[in-house]
């Protein structure tokens, strides 16, 4: 593994400097964008110019982009300080993001799950039944749910489980194990079945006509045996941990429609109040962890595979 | 193919199904023994004893709690906020000298009384003797002078303290960092200030009601200057016990209040969204406001919560705001033209269901000066065609576009009506334009718009919160540039006039004149539709945002 961990260690090293591009782009193109933090929390209420100007000047905001960048990067590498929040005067970016962050997780825990436990099997029936009628059938009654945007399934289930059956609640957020989660769990859940499902299939067919699934047959396997233990061991595993590892970013990035429309305070919704807030710091917060997750979800997911699949191993370490 | 297999995938494919359902189940049958909430209890009182919430927590309901929904303050330091929502938290944990109460008259708060001087510009304010922070510290005079000039302090970051405090002698000066006390406060004792005001101005007694110049703890800010504000020690009649961010604010009476000890034990926010009238039919909450769409049902005398359906005129006006500087309406023909061929009362009836009043002037009903005749302009499609064809514009109006704030790419109904109006008498065929808030307010201060969609909330019940601050010729926030030396010369003398009388009658010929000059046209005044529950005793909603939980009773 000695190659291996070599390879990880050069990923990381690239981290910063991805991070400081990232940060930079973002840096330049909040502030560069119209209005700013302190005018548009003053509204149609004070506007008085100078007032304003006073305010900016104690937040720096009156100087120069690039010297906000350079005071920016300071702070954040010798003091961990990523500045304060504009609208949350009192808190650290920690501590206004963190609770939002928990929420989303939980929030799309269920979903994350529960699409690919219904997912995979899908499609791996409907590879199985290729040319049959429950191929399509399969495949297209989870498109139908895919094809019903959130805007509409959120309101729908409001109206009818909240409003008229006053079963669920109409929204909020009460914890994991609370009638609230219902509502989210199917809006999060169902239409992304049917992406995973297409995937799972056209994986299956792609391995299903291999030689050595032909000589698996030929052997006398059955079927059961050659589907599970040869076909979707080659092909659907490393993709889906692939897949799996990627999706597990968006646990944390929230799920904008479904926290607005039901009120859940999470971090879809929080993001979309800050880039109207102009909140710069957190915005800049914000994409920086969710670029930081992004690259060590793919670095684990490549590690899963070199440990899934020894025949990776080579190319990756020789190529990197 | 085996069946064997066709088997053993249809399995997998019903237990994933099946581990959803049962998810489903589990959560729903054990939500925390979430009470079933079969229409029970929504017009009748639930017994007196312990109800679970969603969270299966077990929530207090002993009388004595007021459970509200709400939304996180951004930041509660009462010389800093500048947003509603803050503000609404502010008033019940900090007080000031004065007070508006709930028909916006002042009450004299942590003063308990003043004399002014001959001139009209001397203030002298004789605290009450029983006035305490809410750790049991006495207020004294220092403490007033202490909170005025950190407000005003820049490094303390206010936006509005010069609007509120900048009429004391020697406020700017601390503004502007040129000084550090304001010289126009002199203590004459523990429990004795005097103000001095740069000229004698009615309404400063006014602008001591806003949490700008209310009263905060100097040891506190001290020894925690960047997070007291999370556990803040005010003069109000309620404490913040507790604040979980996106969760929960609970508020708790404090007993020596010089106002008396408040008659509620706490009140209860309850911060993480839904719809609140749900949560109020399911007699989770106590009070809940009403949207339109739900208004045709709750004014149904049929309905069982009519009964507990209430509203409140807001002392806030609606407008569409024109840059008088930019072609075409710099001329007021077309301005006056487009004022008068909108309908504005069909738009109320029809697109806000009668939901909200049709503005009369400018000024809101409560506010002193406002009379109850309409002083608009009519509608009348015949006149504004031929003030439109006297225009210097006729026939080569150039594009018009009305901006508004907005995120969404759909234009709202009132909208939608207004240019429909446009275009059927007047032949203008008018373009929305919307922009998210922050590049909104960006562009109306540079005056990149033409025309403009915008409401105004009053701070302080009084003419010049309104017609001085958006129409005086040099205000900072005459967002639609308007400029009338009558106008500006009658706004002066409205600022030292003493006689009210006088002074109003003032305010009233501005008006008048700036609705005749088609300056703005006044589209609609705002009202707050609410339900309350019959055992919620003094429950009101004002007209701007005041301490509203001393006096309420829960008997639940």
């Amino acid at each position: 593994m000695d190659g291996l961990g070599g390879y990880v260690l050069r990923r990381l090293l690239f981290l910063p400097v991805t991070l400081l591009i990232v940060s930079f782009a973002t840096f330049y193109i909040t502030r560069w964008g119209p209005g700013d933090p302190v005018r548009v929390a003053a509204g149609a209420g004070f506007s008085d110019p100078e007032a304003l100007e006073r305010v900016r000047h104690k937040y720096g905001l009156d100087k120069p982009i690039i010297e906000q960048y350079g005071v920016w990067v300071r702070d954040v590498t010798l003091h961990g300080d990523f500045g304060p929040s504009y609208r949350y005067r009192d808190r650290t970016i920690g501590e206004v993001l963190g609770p939002k962050i928990w929420v989303s997780f939980r929030l799309g825990l269920y979903a994350f799950i529960l699409t690919f436990l219904i997912g995979i099997p899908v499609g791996m029936f409907a590879a199985v039944k290729q040319g049959t009628w429950l191929d399509p059938f399969a495949i297209g009654s989870f498109l139908f749910f895919q094809s019903i945007p959130v805007l509409v399934t959120v309101p729908m289930m409001v109206l009818i489980f909240a409003a008229k059956l006053h079963w669920l609640p109409a929204g909020g957020f009460d914890g994991m194990f609370s009638k609230s989660m219902v509502i989210p769990t199917l809006t999060l859940t169902m239409p992304g079945v049917a992406g995973i499902a297409r995937l799972a299939r056209a994986t299956m067919l792609g391995t299903l006509g291999e030689d050595f699934v032909r000589t698996a047959r030929a052997k006398g396997l059955n079927e059961f045996t050659v589907i599970v233990h040869h076909v979707a061991r080659n092909s659907l595993l490393p993709v889906m941990t692939t897949v799996v590892g990627l999706s597990l970013v968006g646990l944390i990035e929230g799920a904008f429609f479904t926290e607005t429309l039901l009120g859940i305070p999470g971090v879809g919704k929080f993001i979309f109040d800050s880039v109207n807030g102009r909140d710069y710091n957190v915005i800049l917060a914000v994409v920086l962890m969710l670029t930081a997750a992004f690259v060590i979800a793919n670095l684990l997911v490549d590690i899963a595979l070199v440990v899934i699949d020894p025949r990776i191993r080579g190319n990756r370490t020789g190529a990197a | 193919m085996s069946n064997k297999l066709t088997l053993g995938i249809l399995g997998v494919v019903a237990a994933g199904i099946i581990a959803l359902a049962v998810v489903l189940i589990v959560v729903v049958a054990g939500g925390g023994g979430d009470k079933k909430s079969a229409t029970t209890g929504s017009d009748t009182p639930t017994a007196s004893g312990t109800k679970t919430s969603g969270s299966g927590t077990t929530t207090k309901a002993a009388s004595g709690e007021l459970r509200l929904r709400g939304d996180d303050p951004l930041f509660l330091d009462p010389a800093v906020a500048q947003d509603a929502g803050s503000a609404l938290y502010i008033v019940e944990i900090f007080s000031g000298l004065e007070r508006l109460d709930k028909d916006l008259k002042i009450q004299p708060d942590v003063a308990e009384s003043y004399d002014v001087s001959p001139d009209g510009k001397t203030y002298t304010f004789h605290l009450n003797k029983k006035a305490t922070y809410q750790d049991g510290r006495p207020v004294s005079a220092d403490d007033v002078k202490y909170s005025w000039e950190r407000a005003l302090n820049p490094d303390t970051g206010s936006v509005t303290a010069e609007n509120f405090l900048g009429d004391i002698v020697g406020a700017k000066d601390v503004s502007r960092g040129r000084a550090t006390t304001i010289s126009g406060l002199k203590i004459i004792d523990d429990t004795t200030i005097a103000v001095t005001l740069d000229a004698p101005k009615p309404y400063f007694l006014y602008k001591l009601t806003y949490p700008t110049a209310f009263l905060v703890d100097k040891r506190q800010i001290e020894s925690n200057p960047k997070r007291w504000t999370q556990k803040p020690n005010g003069t109000g009649p309620y404490k913040l016990k507790e604040w979980k961010l996106g969760e929960r604010i609970v508020l708790e009476a404090y007993a020596n209040s010089h106002r008396g000890p408040p008659k509620l034990n706490t009140v209860r926010y309850n911060l993480s969204g839904g719809s609140s009238l749900v949560a109020y039919e399911d007699g989770d909450i106590d009070v809940t406001g009403v949207g339109l769409d739900d208004l045709d049902r709750i004014q149904d005398p049929n309905d069982k919560l009519h009964a507990e359906y209430t509203t409140t005129p807001r002392q806030s006006i609606d407008y569409i705001g024109f840059n008088t500087n930019v072609p075409p309406f710099d001329d007021p023909k077309v301005r006056q033209a487009f004022a008068m061929a909108v309908d504005r009362k069909k738009i109320a009836e029809v697109v806000l269901k009668g939901a909200i009043p049709v503005a009369n002037g400018i000024l809101a009903p409560g506010v002193p000066g406002a009379t109850a005749d309409d002083k608009t302009k009519p509608y009348d499609p015949e006149a504004a065609k031929k003030l439109l064809a006297e225009s210097k514009y006729a026939g080569k109006l150039p594009p018009i576009t009305l901006a508004e704030s907005g995120a969404g790419a759909t234009v709202g109904p009132t909208e939608e009506a207004i240019i429909q109006f446009w275009k059927d008498n007047l032949g203008v065929e008018v373009k929305i334009q919307q922009a998210e808030s922050a590049t909104f307010f960006s562009d109306i201060d540079q005056g990149r718009y033409q025309m403009f969609h915008l409401g105004w909330i009053m701070d302080y019940p009084d003419p010049e919160d309104v017609l001085d601050v958006l129409f005086y010729s040099k205000s900072k926030q005459n967002n639609s540039r308007y400029s009338n030396p009558v106008v500006d010369q009658k706004l002066e003398a409205a600022r030292i006039e003493r006689d009210t009388e006088k002074r109003l009658a003032l305010y009233r010929d501005v008006e008048k004149t700036l609705i005749d000059d088609a300056a703005w046209i006044p589209m609609f005044f705002d009202t707050t539709h609410a339900l309350i529950k019959p055992y919620v005793k003094n429950f009101t909603f004002a007209p701007t945002i005041v301490e509203r939980f001393h006096d309420v009773e829960v008997n639940r």
